[in-house]
């Protein structure tokens, strides 16, 4: 601690009131909008779980806990609690593991790599919903290029119905869920590896560590906070990924495919069992938060620790 | 009900644009406005409400219509949340009517036609809009479902005779199965689109229905649709079916049977020109639906309706453009932008095409929805995400757990 970080610890003691005060101008439009478009929202979204809803939509006042009894209710709600789990967990871990080896790849210097570079981070900067139907043209039944392939190929007699039979639709969406979050972590570690120092890597060199040491001993030590926040970041993207599941399966068959945040949606509007779905809104808010303040936890340890 | 989804993209871009233009259009200074939603059955939808909603104007000087256009998807979910985000439209044209009805919404047909337009309404159709014997809503068109069959898929595999009963079409999909195996002989798409229709038909042959009327109570588990849903089950088992029927659309299905790639399929009364949309070159035949030994043929009737709600200040506006709607030429025209359904008056059914006839012809044997319950529409929620799991899974499990649901939702 230095001179100037006491003068500031001082000033702060002194005053504390009035240089909140003093901050608001400049703090409180931001404050507002916050306000507006988070802290309001989720009220109402609390609120309105707590309210008997019919069918048509009209709103029959407070009924306290008994949209959540109904969900709790719901004989599949654990099967597709269980499956959003295996969802996030899976896509976030085979994203981090394809994309550290391709990270290292990108960083090295080669011929193209501006191309190469450009062309991976194409499927992210693309819409997730065009991503998922240009999928679906890819492994549709009986015209799809996949299929096609395989069957030009001989490998299959049978085309296979990849994204309608549920013994192989989950893993397609884990799959294409892959896809679309590899150019993301890819970029986040690179610029994890681009911030290690050259001459600690050097001087390795120098003691005569082999490149797989390095990697191991050096950088991959160095690399964890580029791949806590690439981790937790797609923690919250691929919990609330919606449009590659509807767009590939709409969850089924039945709720096969679905995770809480389509079966959610499906209650409310294929099913119209709207006060429930609202119950389900409140635990999916609640889940993104707990992730989203290990977030804020670990980059704020992360910042202290620099 | 939905016409297949072939141009949704197109409509969509059609509505925005068509919205784009009410937008600029500068508010009327006095008299009332009035929201009027609609989904595309066709393209042509937008077109015709644009002229027919600039010619009502020009006659009503007083009443400002503003107009939205929606694809079938985006209106069944707007349909909910417009209600429940104090955004009620004035008048709605929708697949569902009874829940909105049960809440006290809707003005009740008496108050909106006179006894003379009422009483040209096809009587089975406006039966089908009365929640607790009254007509809150009217029919704005129907259609029918019948067997279609590929001719030279059935001719070419030695089955001479169009089956009439489940066994028969069982037979007649082995040996289409034998003479062409990459061919699936029976399209049976129990996905989410359509899975509540898709059964009704079935099942209907079997005696089997959703709703007992005399007794009043759901009967989905009943002996008949397990039945039903044994030998649906029975043909995916046997590979006479295209793969994965729980998750497969009635789209998708369409689509397979008018590249040839189908030889048997329950389609609706537009499919004819849907097929002329795909550019289809199958040569087809239709026939009544197939039906158990202890059943009888029964075709499947749907239909759409229009309701208007009651909003203070809006009922002379409504009854005004409800009427303007359904004064012949314009109903006219209606139907033929909405492309091949059967009409819901008398004096439209008196001209219409010969294609529609043979479906006509089936509407005596017709099944409805129990669309007159308040329940219906959680109720067809269920049966369309969930019956197709029966045929991929426990059929008699599958049905039990849609009619708790069913129950759960009540009678009334």
């Amino acid at each position: 601690m230095n001179a100037t970080d006491l003068v500031v610890r001082k000033v702060k003691k002194r005053r504390p009131a009035n240089s909140i005060l003093n901050a608001l101008p400049w703090i409180g439009p931001a404050i507002a909008l916050i306000l507006f478009v988070v802290v309001w929202p989720a009220i109402e979204l609390i609120k309105i779980s707590m309210t008997e809803i019919s069918s048509a939509g009209t709103l029959d006042g407070f009924n306290g806990l008994e949209n959540f009894r109904k969900l709790f209710e719901n004989p599949d709600l654990r099967t597709v609690a269980i499956r959003t789990i295996f969802w996030v967990f899976s896509v976030v871990l085979l994203t981090v593991l394809l994309s550290l080896p391709l990270a290292q790849l990108i960083n090295q210097s080669f011929p193209g790599r501006k191309f190469v570079r450009w062309a991976m981070i194409v499927p992210w900067a693309a819409s997730v919903v065009m991503t998922s139907i240009i999928w679906k043209w890819i492994l549709e039944l009986t015209s799809g290029e996949f299929n096609l392939t395989l069957q030009q190929l001989g490998l299959q007699d049978q085309p296979v119905d990849w994204l309608r039979d549920p013994r192989y639709s989950m893993y397609v969406l884990i799959w294409v869920a892959v896809f679309v979050s590899i150019p993301f972590t890819t970029f986040v570690i690179l610029a994890g590896l681009q911030s290690i120092p050259n001459d600690i890597v050097e001087a390795a060199q120098v003691d005569g560590a082999g490149p797989w040491q390095i990697y191991r001993g050096i950088k991959f030590p160095l690399l964890r906070n580029a791949l806590l926040i690439a981790t937790i970041i797609n923690l919250i993207n691929v919990f609330n990924s919606f449009p590659i599941i509807w767009a590939l399966t709409r969850g089924g068959p039945g709720y096969n495919t679905d995770t809480t945040i389509t079966f959610a949606y499906k209650m409310a509007f294929v099913e119209y069992n709207m006060g429930p779905s609202t119950a389900l809104g409140v635990i999916n808010f609640a889940f993104i938060m707990a992730i989203v303040l290990i977030y804020l936890r670990v980059t704020k340890a992360t910042r202290d620790q620099a | 009900m939905k016409k297949i989804g072939l141009r949704r993209l197109s409509a969509i871009a059609a509505v925005s644009l068509s919205a784009t233009v009410l937008a600029v259009i500068p508010a009327h200074a006095a008299g009332v406005t009035i929201k009027i939603i609609t989904p595309n059955y066709t393209d042509a939808m937008p077109a015709y409400y644009e002229d027919l909603n600039a010619r009502f104007m020009a006659a009503n000087p007083d009443i400002k219509v503003e107009h939205t256009n929606l694809s079938w998807d985006d209106i069944l979910v707007k349909g909910r949340t417009l209600v429940a985000t104090d955004s009620t439209p004035d008048i709605m044209n929708l697949n569902t009517f009874s829940d909105y009805a049960a809440a006290d919404l809707l003005y009740k047909a008496t108050d909106i036609f006179d006894a003379a337009t009422l009483a040209d309404f096809v009587p089975a159709f406006i039966n089908n809009s009365k929640y607790n014997g009254t007509a809150y809503a009217v029919p704005d068109l129907a259609s029918a479902r019948m067997f279609f069959y590929n001719k030279k898929l059935l001719y070419t595999s030695g089955v001479n005779k169009v089956p009439s009963t489940w066994a028969q079409v069982k037979k007649a999909a082995k040996k289409i199965k034998a003479k062409y195996p990459s061919v699936y002989p029976i399209a049976l798409p129990l996905g989410s689109e359509e899975a509540q229709a898709e059964f009704a038909i079935w099942t209907g042959g079997n005696n089997g229905r959703y709703f007992d009327n005399a007794s009043q109570k759901w009967v989905i588990d009943s002996k008949a649709n397990v039945k039903t849903m044994k030998y649906l089950t029975s043909l995916v088992k046997a590979g006479l079916t295209q793969p994965s029927p729980a998750s497969t659309n009635r789209t998708d299905a369409f689509k397979l049977f008018s590249q040839g790639k189908v030889a048997m399929i329950n389609a609706s009364v537009f499919f004819p020109s849907t097929l002329k949309d795909y550019k289809s070159k199958v040569d087809y035949g239709i026939a009544p639906f197939p039906h158990s030994k202890t059943g009888k043929s029964i075709t499947l009737g749907v239909q759409d309706y229009f309701m208007a709600f009651k909003k203070p200040g809006n009922e002379a506006a409504v009854k005004a453009w409800m009427n303007f709607l359904f004064s012949p030429s314009n109903y006219a025209g209606f139907l033929k932008a909405a492309g091949g359904f059967i009409p819901a008056t008398k004096s439209a059914s008196s001209s219409v095409d010969s294609s529609l006839l043979p479906f006509i012809e089936q509407l005596p044997n017709a099944i409805f929805y129990p669309g007159d319950l308040a329940a219906w529409p959680k109720v067809a929620g269920a049966l369309q995400t969930q019956l197709g799991t029966g045929v991929i899974g426990n059929p008699k499990a599958a049905l039990a757990k849609i009619q708790k649901v069913a129950v759960a939702a009540g009678t009334k």
